[in-house]
């Protein structure tokens, strides 16, 4: 059964680790695609594959999430552990799909992002990658400063400060995109793209308030 | 055919191991720490284990209070009857005794399970002895009262230091935790191995603690502990450790084929407290077991110690985590199961004075 087996939770904390890398890569892809897509001058034809490398990334991510699971069979970890880390990792891809998804809706539909939005879009990526930078750094202690993060959640907190800056900038969005007086369907699918690039954010908050919940379960 | 009679002995041991084994593993088992087919043959084993190295004392000590309180027969009364070759009637009656008191004790935790209180089977069993003692002994001799007295005060105050001994133990076991263990757990890997170890150990304690302290009150009626200085067995069993491990191979047997339900409810009912206190609070009731078993020298209800145990972890995060409301329900129920037990089995002891008297 392995009950003190190391090498076992050693394996499934390098398929997390390896699976994050790969939702890691996405989110970069996909902010490569999100920068292209803001600027005018970038062809379909490169923003198609921009958006193919986000894909393949999504893949990628995919494959690894099945790994991780399936490690988690004949492992040390509780029951109660497991399903805590699959929802984690299951979370984590979630990111994966939601760049996927706007990548794939971006391309079909031809969209591009207003020159004027550049800065406010290229911010929220950037404040979302960050995010994402904490997240790893946070699940990592998971495995290997367990009794830091128990003691301190700071951490989560800096997730969700962040998460709050992207909300503001998001309500700031809509605000002016509302406040156009351009065709109101146009309106609502720029607005529908802002809060698809803000979902992400959002999911990496979710992924933070779900690890509080676990060390919360923990603590003495 | 007279061994027949020790089925009521028996059954007593089943229904207690159907309860008490929730108390050593419910937690871990609905927590899905360990698993029920694993726990129960952990707390069959060591139940019996703790009967056969430890359980000889408190037959002892049972058997001089149903002595004391004319459910056993005096050596004076081994004595008279052997004079008169009567050995194998008081033999019977001895028998058939500890099977009433068994039977009452039986159907108070019935009664008092069914208004859904809290109950101890082992307080019913001592309630019951009482009570049969205060229609049979004499208690205005000095030397019945100087036996008995001694032996209803320390019942009393086990009422008190039990639950209060097993707060105090899990509330500093707690704090320990705390303070020494969390900081060691760098990884949920470490946490996880912690909390399997943490739930194995302090079950297999609370195992051998839940045969130590209960097998005597199973089986403790149907010792003969004259046996040695008579030569006659004037009661089913003439030997204690083997009186013991009856009772613990009892309890075993309640544990082995009917104790799921309620290891389940029980796990739930703790859930509130986290892992780590979950499995202090059963290591901070198996300690009282154990120490209040070898210091007031009788046995003590398992179920007032979790009770005090969960009280004392949920007291390290400040009062107002204690219901304390609950706790009067629980109070009633400890004050009135072996009261109930031994009102009725002073009534069947009245009923019955023809034949017994």
């Amino acid at each position: 059964m392995g009950i003190f087996s190391k090498s076992n939770t050693a394996k499934v904390h390098t398929l997390i680790l390896e699976q994050i890398k790969d939702v890691e890569g996405c989110l970069v892809s996909f902010s490569n695609f999100t920068k292209a897509a803001v600027d005018h001058g970038t062809s379909i034809e490169t923003l198609r594959a921009l958006a193919e490398s986000v894909y393949q990334m999504e893949g990628a991510a995919d494959r690894s999430l099945r790994a991780m699971i399936e490690s988690l069979n004949n492992v040390a970890y509780l029951p109660a552990t497991r399903s805590e880390l699959i929802d984690v990792a299951s979370k984590c891809d979630k990111i994966a799909n939601k760049c996927e998804h706007v990548a794939e809706m971006m391309v079909l539909q031809k969209f591009r992002f207003p020159k004027e939005y550049t800065e406010e879009i290229l911010k929220i990526m950037a404040i979302t990658q960050k995010e994402f930078s904490v997240l790893v750094t946070a699940i990592g202690k998971l495995f290997s400063r367990f009794d830091e993060l128990l003691k301190d959640h700071a951490i989560l907190d800096e997730i969700r400060d962040l998460e709050s800056e992207v909300d503001e900038i998001e309500m700031d969005l809509y605000e002016r995109i509302y406040a156009q007086k351009n065709d109101l369907a146009e309106r609502m699918q720029l607005a529908n793209f802002v809060e698809l690039v803000c979902d992400v954010s959002d999911i990496i908050e979710d992924i933070a308030d779900r690890i509080q919940i676990m060390l919360i379960t923990r603590k003495a | 055919m007279i061994y027949l009679l020790l089925l009521a002995g028996v059954f007593m041991g089943w229904s207690l191991g159907t309860n008490d084994a929730a108390n050593a593993f419910g937690t871990a088992v609905a927590t899905g720490v360990v698993k029920y087919r694993h726990a129960i043959w952990i707390i069959a084993v060591l139940v019996v284990i703790g009967a056969f190295l430890a359980g000889e004392n408190n037959i002892g000590k049972v058997a001089e209070l149903s002595t004391s309180n004319e459910v056993t027969a005096s050596e004076e009364a081994v004595k008279n009857a052997i004079a008169n070759g009567t050995v194998e009637e008081l033999r019977l009656k001895s028998a058939l005794k500890a099977a009433i008191i068994f039977i009452c004790a039986g159907v108070t935790v019935f009664i008092m399970s069914c208004l859904e209180f809290p109950v101890s089977a082992n307080q019913s069993i001592t309630g019951a002895i009482i009570g049969w003692g205060l229609f049979y002994a004499d208690y205005s001799d000095p030397a019945i009262l100087a036996v008995n007295l001694p032996q209803i005060e320390k019942f009393a105050m086990t009422w008190v230091i039990n639950p209060v001994g097993a707060a105090i133990i899990s509330f500093v076991l707690v704090k320990l935790v705390h303070k020494f263990l969390e900081k060691r757990l760098t990884s949920l890997a470490h946490y996880d191995t912690m909390i399997r170890i943490g739930y194995l150990g302090a079950g297999a304690f609370a195992s051998y603690s839940i045969g130590m302290n209960s097998s005597a009150n199973v089986t403790a009626l149907y010792y003969d502990p004259f046996f040695e200085t008579t030569g006659v067995a004037a009661n089913l069993l003439t030997s204690a450790q083997v009186t013991a491990v009856i009772g613990g191979i009892a309890i075993a047997l309640g544990v082995l084929t009917y104790s799921k339900k309620v290891m389940m409810t029980v796990g739930s009912s703790i859930a509130p407290l986290n892992q780590i206190e979950g499995f202090v609070v059963i290591i901070g009731m198996a300690l009282t077991i154990v120490i209040m078993g070898n210091w007031m020298g009788i046995p003590v209800s398992t179920s007032q110690a979790v009770v005090g145990a969960v009280i004392g972890a949920g007291l390290t995060k400040g009062a107002k985590n204690v219901r304390f409301g609950v706790l009067k329900r629980i109070a009633v129920a400890w004050v009135s199961s072996p009261t109930v037990a031994g009102v009725m089995a002073y009534l069947v002891a009245w009923i019955t004075s023809g034949y017994f008297g």
